[in-house]
């Protein structure tokens, strides 16, 4: 072990990869790299451009919803196109972005070089441009998409009305399985990742909250979308090769495939979920410079959330015909996960009290975020109560809810982590003033979006509709107007990001002051992180104002961050 | 855990207060007088918000216009009252830490290093289970009174599910109906056409009688769980006499895109008409895709699944007119899918059921089949979907200019 | 597959062992990684040749992959006990005669294979050959005879929910032991590579490891499929 500071040089690559003139080759975000951190950027760039794609797609149907009747477009586009912008919000954006952050943040976090199989992580990622090119492709065949909802419920979705082999329906099965593919893939890769090449010293309690979740994260993808494929390919078998297995004219049954469905999509969405509460979990303490309240119990809980989301699913089928004490039953679970999600929500709140809190762009999106996650766990309850269930289920209140989780709370984590790590991975700093824009905008913009959809939804207005009764064109036309200004949001975003990668300040390797062992690496960290000279951590994380330090030799990391 | 006490005290040893435990001679400076007497305001403010907040609920909701919305509405809103006083709690300390806990500008000193609280831990641990422990027993009281579902007959295909309910005929009847150059018109008047549908529609109060006592039977052995619905499911539906416990079962057909409802004595019609506070059975059949039965002034709402014929029971409290709309998405004219129920009185609706009986056949207006010659004449734009199913031939059609209350 | 998880690792594989987290591990600052308990960083910056994350890896593969089985299972058993209609018209079962044995060769090829890997682990490179093989030579068979059973069916894929079954089980699992043919073909010929196994056995621990996976997965679909036959 060597004593003398060693200097970083980027160009001197030690991967089995050597990329010449990195960072700052962009050519090399184009081919198949096996640096976990370009194929983070990969990810996150490519995700982003379909954040785009699937934004323009709803800005199309809040325009056709802007009007009770479907005068905008015809009726089939309308499912389409909401087919088509649930798809690629959900297996274009975020779980591609999410799998761009674990790809970023986990090997830094835990000290180890790269992933545990950089080829097949690299892998698992180009088959993300390959079956975003699929599912864009959908839109060219005869027929147009897929258009029956991202749950692709038979006999719906095998109904195929030209007869073709190869229509929308059929692509969008393709993708999704080689979506899927490239999940499983990614999950072994970082369940290897964190459970085996930790820094010395780094137990699963020194372990980063975020890591915690996305471990657990992970490990629902390995047991949920097993179950997933099996649906699918039967899915595939009825739609093109005649099987009966969801067709009740051969003695198949359409309920088992929604069974095979949420069996797993319940628990995906606590997939996309659980990462962003590791990023609420990192970004708290380093802006209210305080520890994470009860650190310990906020790890645990991941798994807890991990075993309950398992055993919750049939609340997607309520009114599926499903028998009274599975309804109790099932109801009954649901509500339990309030329980570990609610010990998160009590200990982010008691990290901000009698801090000092530090309002940057990530900050404001972190918080922002958890309120809207608190409010969307009330109607999540409601939504579990069954008899409230059968009366808003299938509503736009439904709509409401799970907008409120997936864009107000993971996207707001979602921004929020851009923020926070944007300055580590690109080595340039955003600019604060546009990020504070693009937060009070998106911010206000939501509410204006998807509050109004829970009203509707009371009132009885059904989700995925091209036309709706007059009753509720009030609240449509507020959602739309939420809509459109929410599409204006991203514009302050997208400079920001462009303007500040080309010409930003240069970062300094720990701008936030904040503790962990990716701020102990230079910005942007070199190929392999810390190289031969990982640190020993010798102390739980975020250790904020306890006064000791996280690794062994801080000092002398810190000094060749001064040197850098 | 024993590792997370030793890693606590282990680092405690060396700075500052620790979680787990609060030592006792540092007390928190906040639990003063004061912040006693402000917590109990900030409470109490929070629980007049929260119950000014349910007083609001039934202004989101549309009228109460069955013995199931009541109960729906009042767990709703205990559920809103319960959201919003934790919404405001958590809010508060929010926006509390934002208007206190700033820091300024340059100042980037740590916070306190608290840690951890054991007692607080298990309070938020206790008070969130208890709560949705209450609200889920609430609920499941609420499900035992409304006891709507009934039972669920697995079947192979329409085909089969028709013959269950006594209805072969009605596939034929939807064709010839369907058949181009048939309009309401000619329904009623050619009579090549009725003596079409007369023999089926003659023999199928008859049948559907028989039917329905067997597939009753059937379905109340689906459901021996529930021993109040099968007694229920026994009592038969005579034509005349006192006021019988239960009307039905209605058989509901559901199509891409229509409803069409059958009455026991064999009228069909486009909308469903239902005597005031008389429970009834539906049987919910579906002969596509699946689609949902939903009622929003009912607040009651089923799927109706194709390869299953399912029961439904719902007891109607108010008079009016409401929406009926699929609830399920069932393809391209899903949205066109609605009908409406009309809940009357009881001469009233024996006087409609009458008066339908011996109307003659027509096809019901569908929006649908509208919408779709539409698109054919614009030159069939649009991506694919399978054509509208013929409109239902019923005797009684949905009157579709008649405002709804909800 | 496989191939990608076995030759992909790089870099040094400093790693928490579980055993060393859960609280037997050195807390604060005495822990160095040149003690016991520590990691070791020293030593092997190598690529490749950690066999301890390629097996971790193929076994939560694994682990995952058997769910697929599992939900397959499942919707058969859910099929087999509640649907209306079952065997197709004029079929009045599955023979079982031909399948048990092919089951029995199966099965047995776990133990020709197991014997494989005790000839690797003691250097014995020739026998290891052998053995292995012969395993590859028991799996083609039970391809071949899973071929000619689908050959005489008097059903197809389209015949009812139990034609479907039966073909995408089957189907399925026959691929399965395809790809473990393949892959045993595969760490046959890396085996005259010379130096192959300087860096430990994982590749062959990891592909016997898949083949007794196909095999109880064989087992239990046999029960289900041939065994378990009134309803
Ligand atoms: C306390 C927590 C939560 C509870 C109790 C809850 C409960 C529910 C229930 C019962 C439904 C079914 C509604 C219906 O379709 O009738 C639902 C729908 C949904 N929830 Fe949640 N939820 C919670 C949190 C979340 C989270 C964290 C996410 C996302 C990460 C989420 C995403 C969704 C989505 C996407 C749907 C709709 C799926 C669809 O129908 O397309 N929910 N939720
Ligand atoms: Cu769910």
């Amino acid at each position: 072990m060597s004593t003398a500071p060693i200097r970083f040089d980027p160009r001197v690559l030690r991967a089995p990869h050597p990329v010449p003139g990195a960072p700052d080759n962009w050519r090399r975000f184009f081919t198949f790299n096996t640096d976990a951190k370009v194929i983070g950027i990969q990810y996150i760039a490519l995700a982003l451009l379909f954040l785009l794609v699937g934004g323009l797609l709803a800005m199309i149907m809040r325009g056709e919803l802007l009007t009770p009747p479907a005068d905008l477009i015809d009726p089939t586009v309308y499912n389409g196109l909401y087919t088509m912008h649930g798809t690629v919000m959900l297996f274009l954006f975020l779980f591609p972005i999410l799998n761009g952050f674990n790809n970023l943040l986990i090997p830094p976090m835990i000290g180890a070089p790269d992933m545990a199989f950089p080829r097949l992580n690299a892998l698992a990622f180009w088959m993300f441009p390959l079956f975003g090119v699929i599912l864009m492709a959908s839109f060219l065949v005869p027929g147009g998409p897929a258009s029956s909802g991202w749950w692709a419920y038979p006999p719906l979705s095998t109904q195929n009305p030209l007869g073709l082999l190869v229509n929308g329906q059929f692509l969008w099965i393709l993708a999704v399985a080689i979506s899927g593919v490239s999940s499983i893939l990614g999950a072994v890769n970082f369940c290897t990742t964190i459970m085996r090449m930790r820094a010395p010293g780094m137990g699963w309690f020194r372990l980063p909250i975020f890591c915690w979740t996305a471990l657990a994260a992970q490990t629902i993808q390995l047991a949920g979308l097993p179950v997933l494929t099996a649906g699918a390919v039967m899915l595939l078998f009825d739609l093109s090769f005649g099987t009966s297995f969801f067709r009740p004219e051969g003695g198949g049954d359409p309920m088992l495939y929604q069974h095979f469905f949420w069996f797993y999509s319940h628990p995906a969405v606590y997939v996309m979920v659980l990462p962003v509460f590791g990023f609420f979990s990192e970004i708290f303490p380093v802006y209210a410079r305080k520890p994470l309240f009860g650190y310990h119990v906020v790890a645990i809980a991941s798994f807890g959330i991990v075993l309950l989301s398992l055993i919750v699913w049939v609340h997607h089928m309520f009114t599926s015909g499903t028998p009274q004490w599975m309804r109790h039953l099932f109801m009954v679970t649901t509500m339990l996960i309030a329980v570990p999600t609610g010990i998160k929500v009590f200990a982010w709140l008691a990290t901000l009290w009698r801090g000092k809190l530090w309002l940057t762009t990530a900050m404001l999106f972190a918080m922002g975020g958890v309120f809207n996650f608190i409010f969307a766990g009330i109607t999540g309850v409601m939504l579990a109560t069954v008899p409230v269930d059968v009366h808003v289920g299938n509503t736009y209140f439904v709509v409401g809810h799970f907008h409120t989780v997936i864009f107000s709370t993971i996207t707001f984590g979602v921004y929020a982590a851009i923020y926070h790590w944007f300055a580590k991975f690109t080595g340039r700093m955003l600019y604060e003033g546009l990020g504070k824009v693009h937060f009070l905008l998106t911010f206000l913009a939501a509410q204006l979006n998807f509050l109004p959809m829970h009203w509707a939804g009371l009132m009885g207005m059904p989700r995925r509709v091209a036309a709706y009764d007059p009753e509720f064109a009030l609240a449509n036309v507020l959602a739309s107007l939420g809509a459109f200004l929410l599409g204006v949001a991203t514009i302050p975003f997208l400079l920001n990001l462009v303007s500040s990668w080309v010409r930003g300040a240069r970062a300094p390797a720990n701008p936030w002051q904040a503790i962990g062992l990716e701020w102990l690496l230079p910005s942007p960290p070199p190929a392999e992180n810390f190289e031969h000279d990982v640190p020993t951590v010798i102390s739980a994380p975020y250790g904020y104002g306890l006064g000791h330090p996280l690794v062994a030799d801080q000092e002398r990391y810190e000094a060749r961050l001064q040197e850098a | 855990m024993s590792d997370s006490v030793s890693t606590a005290t282990g680092s405690g040893a060396t700075s500052g207060p620790q979680g787990s435990g609060t030592p006792p001679d540092r007390r928190d400076p906040g639990l003063d007088r004061g912040a006693v007497v402000l917590v109990t305001l900030g409470v109490g403010l929070d629980l007049l918000a929260s119950r000014w907040l349910m007083d609001q609920v039934p202004h989101w909701l549309p009228p109460q216009a069955s013995t199931a919305a009541p109960l729906v509405d009042d767990l709703f809103g205990l559920e809103v009252g319960i959201g919003c006083f934790l919404l405001l709690g958590c809010t508060a300390v929010m926006v509390w830490t934002l208007l206190f806990d700033r820091t300024g500008r340059y100042d980037r000193d740590d916070g306190e290093p608290i840690e951890g609280n054991l007692t607080l831990e298990i309070t938020w641990t206790l008070i969130p289970l208890v709560l949705v422990l209450l609200i889920a027993w609430q609920a499941i009281r609420v499900n035992g009174q409304l006891a709507s579902l009934g039972g669920k007959v697995r079947v192979a295909g329409a085909a089969e599910a028709l013959r269950l309910v006594g209805l072969e005929g009605v596939e034929e009847i939807a064709a010839a109906g369907g058949a181009p150059g048939v309009d309401a018109a000619a329904g009623a008047a050619a009579p090549d056409h009725s003596s079409a549908l007369r023999p089926a529609q003659a023999g199928s109060a008859a049948a559907i009688a028989q039917a329905s006592e067997r597939s009753t039977a059937a379905l109340a052995a689906a459901q021996r769980s529930s021993p109040r619905a099968a007694a229920g499911a026994t009592v038969a539906s005579p034509p005349a006499g006192p006021p019988p416990a239960e009307l039905g079962p209605v058989v509901v057909i559901a199509r891409q895109w229509s409803w069409e409802f059958i009455y026991p004595n064999g009228v069909r019609s486009g909308e469903l008409h239902l005597p005031l506070n008389r429970p009834v059975r539906l049987r919910l059949l579906s002969l596509d895709v699946l689609h949902g039965l939903s009622i929003p002034a009912f607040r009651l709402r089923q799927d109706v699944v194709p390869g299953s014929v399912i029961d439904y029971r719902l007891t109607p409290s108010r008079e009016g007119r409401y929406r009926l709309r699929d609830s399920l998405f069932s393809g391209a004219y899903f949205a066109a899918n609605q009908t409406d129920v009309v809940v009357e009185s009881e001469e009233a609706f024996s006087h409609w059921l009458e008066t339908a009986l011996a109307s003659p056949l027509v096809p019901n207006p569908n929006l649908a089949s509208d919408l779709w010659e539409q698109r054919l004449r614009q030159g069939n734009r649009g991506w694919a979907t399978v054509a509208p199913a013929a409109p239902p031939l019923v005797n009684a059609p949905l009157d579709a200019t008649a405002p709804h209350a909800g | 597959m496989a191939e990608s998880l076995l030759g992909g690792s790089t870099g040094p594989g400093s790693g928490g062992l579980p055993e060393l987290a859960a609280g037997r591990h050195p807390e604060g600052p005495e822990s160095r990684p040149d003690e016991p308990g520590g990691n070791s960083l020293g030593g092997h910056g190598g690529h490749g040749g950690h066999g301890g994350h390629n097996l971790t890896g193929f076994v939560i593969f694994l682990a995952s992959e058997s769910l697929i089985f599992a939900a397959l299972f499942a919707a058969y058993i859910v099929f087999k006990r509640s649907s209306p209609l079952w065997l197709p018209p004029g079929v009045e079962g599955l023979e079982v005669r031909e399948p048990l044995i092919n089951t029995l060769v199966l099965v047995s090829s776990s133990g020709v294979a197991w014997l494989a890997e005790r000839a690797l682990h003691r250097r014995q490179l020739g026998r290891f050959r052998l053995w292995w093989l012969l395993t590859m030579a028991m799996g083609s068979w039970f391809v071949l005879g899973q071929a000619r059973e689908w050959m005489g069916l008097p059903f197809g894929l389209a015949d009812g929910v139990f034609g479907a079954c039966f073909y995408l089980l089957t189907g399925f699992h026959g691929l399965h032991v395809i790809s473990g043919v393949l892959l045993m073909a595969l760490m046959l010929w890396r085996s005259f590579q010379p130096g192959n196994y300087d860096g430990g056995e994982a590749g062959v621990t990891a592909v016997g490891l898949f083949w007794h996976f196909v095999d109880v997965i064989w087992i239990v679909l046999f029960a289900l499929l041939y065994l378990w036959q009134d309803r």
